[in-house]
């Protein structure tokens, strides 16, 4: 008998509780958190994430050494990477730089085995990278222009080292 | 309405070529549109509204985006909802499964004729109001076993004799703690229950005597669970049943679904204020023929009171609802049949016994003089 | 008098269904409302995680343990990572060892948070999910300025952690530690000590201890049904037995011990702990490297280990057999959620179908460890 009432007033009392809980969302003391993406952001959303988010892929051609570390790192193989040795140059050109975004789980992986200092590979902050077709989300970044700009730079840096050695 | 007829016939004289029954008639069916007019915008305004406080409560945003605060959002449902694919189950049972739907909505609007909004605003003063009202929305059971049944399905069978128990278990808690106000009025009529309060909280109803007070609160929880909200909406408890006897549903007949339960709400609500607080009575009277528009024994003061009341009661109803969760089927019977039975029976001999001993005298006239 | 056959019901909850925790199966046998037996169906989301890991080198594999548990990712990590050290005798720098704590116990939170509200959500309360998630935005924002990523992340290497603390992390969490306190006690009162939501999980689906270590339970559910067993205390690793720490154990205060209240009411106060454990981690981290020099190829020595963890749901054992390369031969995952599957069938007995929902979310399954 006892329990019967104690049951309707701890009904009333706990539920009483938990409305005045809800009731206090009302007030300004909890404001929404809502971000009202895209368009109603005091600044772009991008530039909120921090530093090391990991987003989009960004590539330096003119920094990469060709060493290749990262394609062999990727647990996925979505880079793809064409390299040639030039006639009088040393090191590995560049010929074909392909990261398939399909593909890529955003690990770090890839960017972490880079060696080169500043780094070629890199997470931007950027997330919004979708596209209409799913072509279009492999990034090339070497095109034939670029591969013979890079090819130049190598046979130039190859000439000033032979002059620098000529000069010894 | 025949007040509103009688107007009509007095005022414009081109209705006195015809005979005054079919005035009559015609008034009737202008009302019944006119009231479907302002049920089924309500309650896709509600449906937004409740989306908005449910937001609100739970540190977000709502809908925002659909006109000037998202104020068009439930029309946007309502076109998409029209325009979506009629799709019914190639095993359903068809005529059931079409008219399942129908009969939910109607059971619901039926309500309507006999709800009070102002002094003279009421579709038809019944003498016998609350019955009807009680009487006719049970009908909604009717609809929601067809669902259940004619959908096919395992789940949406389950949801439905769900429902129809919880509905029925209800009802007898919900007009016993009705009965306690009846006896203090005396009348079934909703404008006479009305007329016995007064506009000062201590001469409502719900201040009368503690019985009454005790009667608001069983009556409003009976209500709820009348219109299968949560805490009790076991028969459409989206994490066990996906819907129960929605499921099948999509399009239109889904969205008379959610008119029929919006426009409960609003009924229960409505009721709730008639009985217990104090319905439309205001200390001061502003009249409406001023415009020369609508005749003046239309308290616009009143009609306002009577819609705030109302949909204060509506929002305590979508608090309930995004606060608790839902009972389980056996707690459910268990609270109606073993505490809001008994106390509703609790109540109503104390209030027989009040008005043996005081009469119909409330608190605040004994205390006050 | 005519004769009325019953026949029972059989039911398909899932695989789609908004409440199994992810893609699963429950064959239902149900005579009305009262269910006969709850057969779990699993599989659906078996992606070879382990055969994948056949053909990858070591340091490789890392984010695929992400994906195994996704709530609880840094413990997933930290796992695989532990398990490859024992085998290959990499040392790790102290350092590091407090960096991971921290990690897999702010990761531990966030999973309970996930835990607790949607318990709440199938049984109707659709607000205290809503408040645990806004809890754990914080802590998602936490992890990304840590790692970069907020569900999968990838951190925790081989022979230590990626990167170092970030400036402000120290202070920021402290700053959600003392927030998140006082609002899990806003959490109970809105949830916790509500009488509906009482009746709905306390005395349903008993599990007692003896059938608890019978089937193999682990974690928070064995815990829950009165066993005092937590790997962070009986079987010590990293730098655990530095900290000061209770560990709740179900004490059926609402009903009996080992009901789904048990469960529910202990990952909140493992939450309380862990928020505990953080902050004297914070307090006592010593500077150093955050990562051991590894070659440039890891080859492992031949062997064995086994190596388990006290993850969010349980043990989570990692069994490395390797053949002297630099891919491991096999790799084992054993987990928490695949043992609590097996208690569903013996407990569903008797439970009604409304209960049945309770039971699977107070379990706290995770469909993708399941199956891997």
């Amino acid at each position: 008998m006892r329990r019967y009432f104690l049951n309707i007033w701890e009904a009333i009392s706990t539920i009483a509780k938990g409305m005045g809980v809800t009731l206090v969302h009302f007030t300004p003391a909890r404001k929404s958190i809502t971000i009202q993406y895209p368009d109603r952001t005091p600044v772009p959303v991008v530039e909120t994430l921090p530093e090391r988010s990991r987003g989009m892929l960004t590539f330096d051609p003119d920094v990469c050494d060709a060493c290749s570390m990262c394609a062999m790192t990727c647990p996925i193989d979505c880079i793809s990477i064409d390299r040639e040795r030039v006639e009088g140059a040393k090191g590995f050109v560049l010929k074909r730089f392909d990261i398939d975004m399909a593909k890529c789980m955003y690990c770090g992986l890839c960017t972490e085995a880079c060696p080169v200092k500043p780094k070629g590979l890199e997470h931007t902050r950027e997330f919004e990278g979708a596209t209409d077709r799913m072509e279009d989300l492999i990034l090339e970044f070497i095109d034939e222009k670029k591969h013979r700009e890079l090819v130049e730079k190598a046979l130039k840096k190859a000439e000033k080292l032979k002059a620098a050695q000529n000069e010894e | 309405m025949r007040y509103f007829a009688d107007w009509i016939i007095e005022n414009l004289e081109f209705t006195r070529a015809i005979p005054s029954e079919y005035v009559y008639l015609i008034i009737m069916v202008v009302g019944g549109l006119l009231l479907l007019l302002f049920v089924v915008p309500m309650a896709g305004a509600l449906t937004f509204v409740e989306r908005r406080v449910a937001g609100k409560m739970q540190s977000r945003i709502g809908p925002n985006r659909v006109g000037p605060q998202g104020i068009f959002q439930f029309v946007a449902d309502g076109v998409k909802l029209i325009l979506k694919e009629d799709i019914i189950p190639t095993a359903a049972d068809r005529r059931l499964f079409k008219l399942a739907p129908y009969i939910v909505f109607v059971g619901s609007f039926l309500t309507f004729a006999a709800l009070p909004f102002s002094q003279k605003l009421i579709a038809a003063d019944l003498n016998i109001g609350i019955l009807y009202i009680f009487a006719v929305s049970s009908m909604v059971v009717v609809g929601i076993i067809m669902s259940g049944w004619a959908s096919n399905n395992n789940l949406s069978l389950l949801g439905g004799m769900r429902s129809a128990a919880q509905i029925i278990s209800y009802e007898v808690p919900q007009i016993l703690s009705v009965l306690a106000v009846i006896l203090l009025t005396g009348t079934l009529g909703m404008q006479g229950t009305i007329k016995a309060q007064g506009w000062a909280p201590q001469h409502w109803f719900l201040f009368h005597n503690p019985f009454a007070f005790i009667a608001f609160f069983v009556f409003f929880i009976s209500a709820v669970a009348e219109c299968n909200r949560i805490p009790f909406d076991i028969p459409e408890a989206e994490s066990e049943l996906v819907s129960g006897y929605n499921t099948e549903y999509s399009g239109f007949r889904f969205g008379l679904f959610f008119l029929a339960e919006f426009a409960n709400v609003y009924v229960i609500s409505a009721v709730a204020v008639t009985l217990f607080l104090g319905g439309w009575n205001t200390p001061f009277y502003l009249p409406t023929g001023i415009w020369g528009l609508l005749p003046s024994a239309v308290n616009l003061a009143g009609l306002i009171t009577f819609l705030i009341k109302t949909f204060v009661l509506v929002f305590v109803c979508m608090w309930l609802r995004w606060t608790l969760p839902r009972l389980r089927v056996d707690q459910l019977m268990t609270v109606g049949w073993k505490y809001m039975v008994p106390i509703a029976f609790f109540n109503l001999v104390g209030t027989a016994v009040w008005m043996l001993v005081w009469g119909d005298k409330s608190i605040a006239a004994l205390l006050g003089g | 008098m005519p004769e009325f056959r019953t026949e029972e019901m059989v039911l398909n909850m899932g695989p789609q269904h908004p409440s199994t925790h992810g893609v699963m199966r429950f064959v239902v046998h149900t005579d009305g409302e009262v269910m006969r037996v709850a057969k779990p169906d699993v599989g659906y989301l078996h992606r070879s995680i382990e055969k994948i890991a056949e053909k990858l080198k070591y340091p490789q594999f890392m984010p695929f343990t992400d994906r195994i548990d996704y709530l609880a990712a840094m413990n997933c990590n930290m796992g695989y990572a532990m398990t490859v050290e024992k085998l290959a005798g990499i040392e790790v720098p102290p350092r590091a060892e407090y960096i991971r704590v921290i990690a897999s116990e702010l990761n531990r939170i966030a999973s309970h948070l996930i835990s607790v509200g949607v318990m709440g959500l199938e049984l109707g309360a659709v607000t205290p999910f809503l408040h645990a998630i806004r809890e754990r935005e914080t802590i998602n924002d936490l992890m990304e300025e840590l790692c970069g990523a907020r569900l999968t992340y990838n951190y925790i290497r081989i022979g230590g952690v990626a990167q170092d603390l970030p400036a402000g992390f120290a202070e920021k969490t402290i700053e959600f530690l003392d927030h998140f306190v006082p609002a899990v006690d806003e959490y109970n009162r809105l949830l916790s000590y509500n009488k509906i939501f009482v009746k709905r999980m306390a005395d349903v689906a008993v599990i007692s201890a003896e059938n608890a270590v019978d089937y193999g339970l682990v974690g928070p559910n064995l815990r829950a049904s009165g066993v005092k067993w937590d790997l962070r205390r009986d079987e010590p690793y990293s730098v655990y037995p530095q900290f000061e720490f209770d560990i709740p154990v179900g004490t059926g205060e609402k009903g009996q011990v080992g009901d789904c209240y048990d469960r529910y009411m202990l990952r909140i106060r493992e939450m309380v702990e862990s928020s505990r454990i953080i902050k004297q981690c914070l307090a006592a981290v010593p500077d150093g490297p955050v990562q051991t020099k590894l070659p440039a190829s890891l080859k492992v020595p031949e062997g064995e280990a086994y190596v388990r963890t006290e993850s969010v749901r349980g043990e989570l054992g990692y069994y490395v057999i390797s053949d002297g390369s630099d891919k491991p031969y096999r790799l084992r995952i054993r987990t928490g959620s695949f043992s609590a599957m097996s208690i569903v069938e013996l407990t569903s007995r008797g439970l009604m179908i409304a209960d049945l929902v309770a039971l699977i979310g107070s379990l706290d399954v995770v469909a993708p460890e399941i199956d891997r």
